[in-house]
This record gives structure tokens, sequence and C-alpha cells, in this order.
């Protein structure tokens, strides 16, 4: 018997939304216009971006002419960050934290190779990085703080309007070249942003964890910030991304931000009344489990729980036999053998952060997924519980 | 990356797991790299293995490695269990990935340990003997 399977990995990315496929198919199919072509199918297209770019500049609280759209966070987060730092002539000083995607860290790393500083702030053990860090971390060369919205693994808000807040004051007493960037990748459509509210001049989205497919993303760029272009030979996106435009995806990706933006209340507490009975039964039917990172600063969507004893990739395997999609690690380095250096970051042991999985739900599941998944769940720990050698002496 | 319909049976009903009160010898060891762990228990009679179990932490191909050696070194002789290699362990499991022969190796290692201490205990329980 094929029984249904269930997917919890929504952080990992989302299934497109039939609406948002309904929106774009027009644009892979007869409305099939360059944005660029002066004729009508080239106004076609241009108009159908713009609305688009309407839509994903509401869902942040920006102005239309602040979006670019790119590929994906990826190239969103790499955009902001080399960006600005090669717009300013002299090299500085960046300030990032020790939990960021690898799509920020990776950036970081390479501009510090370059003679870039960088400091990166601790996160404490719930996950969350303090203001008062920055604060002090802040020097006169800092050009740049670039901390995640949310983090991808363990869901845990950073406190970026006070981050915001610190910059603003920082401008008012003189400080001239300083600017805040935000990965809100994982936040877009799980908890509403307001960009002006936040203080951020740079925040990067992703369509594919918000019901549009892969491949389309966006940049938020604050008027008046100077980035340099890391694409270049073409006046697309305003001299900031060169490229003939992605139409359906951005089209697609629009449509996805209209929904997230009407439906983002219904959402929010549809994923948070799942996720919250998912915790409350794991806890109630399995011993020694711990929550990895804060338990109310953190997305509604999402659950990052390590079972003691047991490794994360074998329990993994074992629920996707029974068909439910998890995950352990971030998603794009599980393969390398270091346990999640995101729960390491939180102080956990070696065996704690080995065996850290997501689940991460979405608008589609429903009270009969959780209830399976914690069957098979509490099922797959006790099988694994009676084979680790981890929990029994060893006796001859 | 997909596993093999053989691996994921033993994956899903592991042969030989738990622990075996009696074992003529015990013997685990670690992978210092990833920390992925196999305990072996072997009940040897007359230089025959009867009875294998095993308990194993770690990433599947781990887990897969303790079912299928338990399953190989059973009524075996220790010469004949000796003579296990990584390749036939590997194509045992239902092959696997390049990346994930380290559980192979820990598995074999494992075994090894288990054999020497054997000979080892043998040997000075004839010694006491004498
Ligand atoms: C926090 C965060 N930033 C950036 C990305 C990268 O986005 P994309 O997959 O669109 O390149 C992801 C997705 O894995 C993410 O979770």
């Amino acid at each position: 018997m094929k029984t249904q399977r269930i997917y919890l990995d929504h952080s990992a990315t989302t299934p497109v939304d039939a609406r948002v496929v309904n929106a774009m198919l027009p644009y892979l199919t007869g409305k099939s216009g360059n944005a660029s072509s002066v004729h009508s199918f080239g106004q076609e297209a241009r108009a159908a971006v713009d609305r688009a770019r309407r839509e994903v500049a509401a869902l942040i609280g920006a102005k239309q002419n602040e979006i670019v759209f790119v590929s994906g966070g990826t190239e969103a987060n790499n955009l902001a960050i080399r960006g600005l730092c090669e717009a300013v002539s002299e090299k500085g000083h960046i300030i990032t934290s020790v939990i960021e995607h690898p799509s920020v860290r990776g950036v970081c790393d390479a501009l510090e190779k370059r003679g870039w500083e960088v400091t990166r702030l601790p996160v404490y053990e719930n996950g969350i990085i303090r203001v008062e860090d920055a604060r002090a971390a802040l020097r006169p060369n800092t050009v740049l703080i670039t901390v995640m919205f949310a983090n991808n693994e363990i869901g845990t808000l950073q406190p970026v309007r006070e981050l915001g807040e610190l910059v603003r004051t920082e401008r008012q007493s003189g400080r001239r070249s300083l600017w805040l960037h935000t990965d809100a990748v994982q936040v877009a459509g799980r908890e509403s942003i307001a960009v002006e509210e936040l203080g951020c001049d740079l925040l990067s989205l992703s369509g594919h964890k918000l019901y549009a497919p892969k491949g389309v993303g966006a940049l938020y760029v604050r008027r008046g910030v100077r980035l340099q272009s890391q694409s270049i030979g073409g006046h697309q996106e305003r001299e900031r991304r060169a490229g003939t435009e992605n139409v359906p995806g951005i089209v697609a990706f629009g449509e996805a931000a209209r929904l997230a933006r009407t439906e983002i209340s219904e959402r929010r507490s549809h994923d948070k009344r799942l996720r919250d009975n998912f915790e409350n039964e794991v806890l109630r039917r399995i011993e020694d489990v711990v929550l990895n990172g804060e338990k109310e600063m953190r997305l509604p969507h999402l659950s990052n729980l390590s079972f003691r004893f047991v490794e994360g990739e074998g329990l993994l395997i074992n629920l996707d036999l029974q068909g439910v999609a998890v995950s352990t690690g971030s998603a794009c380095s599980s393969g390398t053998l270091e346990p999640s250096p995101v729960i390491r970051a939180l102080g956990r042991s070696d065996e704690l952060a080995r065996g850290s999985i997501r689940f991460s739900f979405g608008k589609d599941n429903t009270d009969n997924d959780v209830e399976r998944t914690v069957d098979v769940l509490a099922n797959a720990v006790t099988r694994l519980r009676e084979l680790s050698p981890l929990n029994k002496a060893l006796a001859s | 990356m997909t596993y093999s319909a053989v691996f994921k049976e033993h994956l899903a009903h592991p042969h030989n797991a738990g622990e075996l009160p009696g074992a003529t010898v015990v013997v685990e060891e670690t992978n210092p790299v990833c920390g992925d762990r196999l305990r072996l228990y072997l009940l040897v009679e007359d230089d025959q293995i009867e009875t294998a179990k095993y308990l194993a932490y770690g990433c599947p191909p781990t887990l897969v490695c303790g079912s299928v050696l338990t399953d190989l070194v059973r009524g075996k002789k220790i010469q004949e269990a000796l003579a296990i290699t990584k390749d036939v362990l590997i194509a045992a499991a239902g092959g696997l990935p390049g990346r994930k022969h380290h559980s192979a190796a820990l598995a074999l290692e494992t075994l090894r340990s288990a054999l020497t201490q054997l000979g080892t205990s043998t040997e000075e329980k004839s010694l006491n003997l004498t």
C-alpha cells in the first residue's frame, strides 16, 4: 500500500501554489515578450513585471522602485553585501553573526580574504544575537551590519529592529557610511515585514520559500543606497542587475507575494497551531527531546528538535522510508560530516548537534499530518534508541 | 541520494540488533571524524561465531553495516570472518556511495578488534592454564 507522503520541509522550499502557476502560465505560453522590447509583446511583459514589483514591494512596505529582481536569496545576499562593499571606496569592517546562511557567511568570508575586517557576533543558548554585542563591535570603519531576520535551521528571530535603531542613532550622531542588511528569506510570508519599521537598508527575499517557483527572488534597496552591480552588460533593474528579466518567474513571485500578504494571518495561525500541537505531542510521547533555540522569539512554522542518543541522518532516512520528509542540519550543507554549526553555536554537544531535526510546516499541512508524523517519529526514535550504544553501558 | 532496496530493508528491519548477554567478546569502535559508533557482541564457541549482535549510532550506512556484518559473521569460523573484506561488506549492503565507505571501514575495524581481543583472551586463558 502506498501511503500519502507528508512534506514537513517548507523551510527548504515550498510547493508552488496552484494560483501562482495559473498566474505565470500565460507568460510561459502566449505572452512571451522580452520586457525590454518596444512592441506590444514587450509592453505586456513590462507591465507584468511592474505589477509584480508593486506586489513584492507591498509585501514588505517598500516602494516599487526599491525592489531589484534577482534569481533568489543567494543572489540577493551576494548583491547586497558585495554590491554595498564594492561601492564604498575603502575596505572597511563588517558585522555579521555566526548563524548566517552560507550565502551570507560565504560572502563575508570571501571579503575577509580580500582584506575586509569581519566581526561575527555570537548567539547565546537561545540562538539570538545581542544588540549590545553589535554596539560594542562597531568600529570607526564599520560599513555594514548584516544579520539575518530569522534563522533557517532553528527559526529564531533576530533583533533586526533594534539593529535598525542602533544604525539610526549612529547616523544621528554623525556617522555617514553605515548600512544594515537583513536576510529575510525565511520570514517573508510567515511574519509581516515592514522595512521602514525595521530601519534596514537592504533586505533579501526568495520566491520559493513562499509558494513561488525556484529561481526568483528580490533585493530591497532603500532609496539612495548605492550598490555596485554584480552583473554588468544591460540596463535592466535600473542598472543594478543586468540580464533579461525572468518574466514568468517574476510574475509568479508577484502573485505569491500578493497571496502571502492577504493570507498572512491565516497562514501564520495555521502553521503555528500545527507546529505547537506537534511539539506538545512529541514532548508528551518521547523522552529526552531538546528544543533547539528560543521558544517564543521564533518563526511560527518551524520546530528544531534533538533526540538524545539518536543521529539525525539515520532518523531522517527512517522517517523518509515512512513517507515523512524533514531535514537535518542546513539543507545545503548536509552531506558534510560536520555537525550543524548553528546548533553547535547554541553551545550544544556534538551529539545533540548531530541529532537535530528540523520540522517545518506549511499552509497545506493538516492535523492528520501532525498526528501521523508524531506516530512515525515516536516509533523511529524508539527503534533507533534500542539500537544506540550511547544509552547503554559497555559491559561484557 | 538513493539507497538500494537491500539497504533500505536492513535500515527498516535491522538484523541482529541489540545487546547480547553472555557474549564472549564485546568491542566498541568510534570513527573519530564523524562520531559514528559500532558495538559488536560475539558469542564464540570452538573457534566458531555462534551468534553476533550489534548496536550502532551514526549515519544510515553505519546502522546498515552493523546489520550486514552480523549476518555475514554468524556461523563463520574466526579465520573465515577475518577474511571478510570491505568490498564484500559493501556488496552485501546493496552498495554504498563512495563518501559512505567509512561506515564499512568502521564495521570491519570493529570486527577485527573483536577478533584480536578474542585471540588475546584465549591466549591469556591458555597461559593461565599452564
Ligand atoms: C536564510 C536563507 N537565506 C538564503 C537562502 C538562499 O535562497 P535561494 O535558495 O533562493 O538561493 C536560503 C534558502 O536556503 C535561506 O534559508
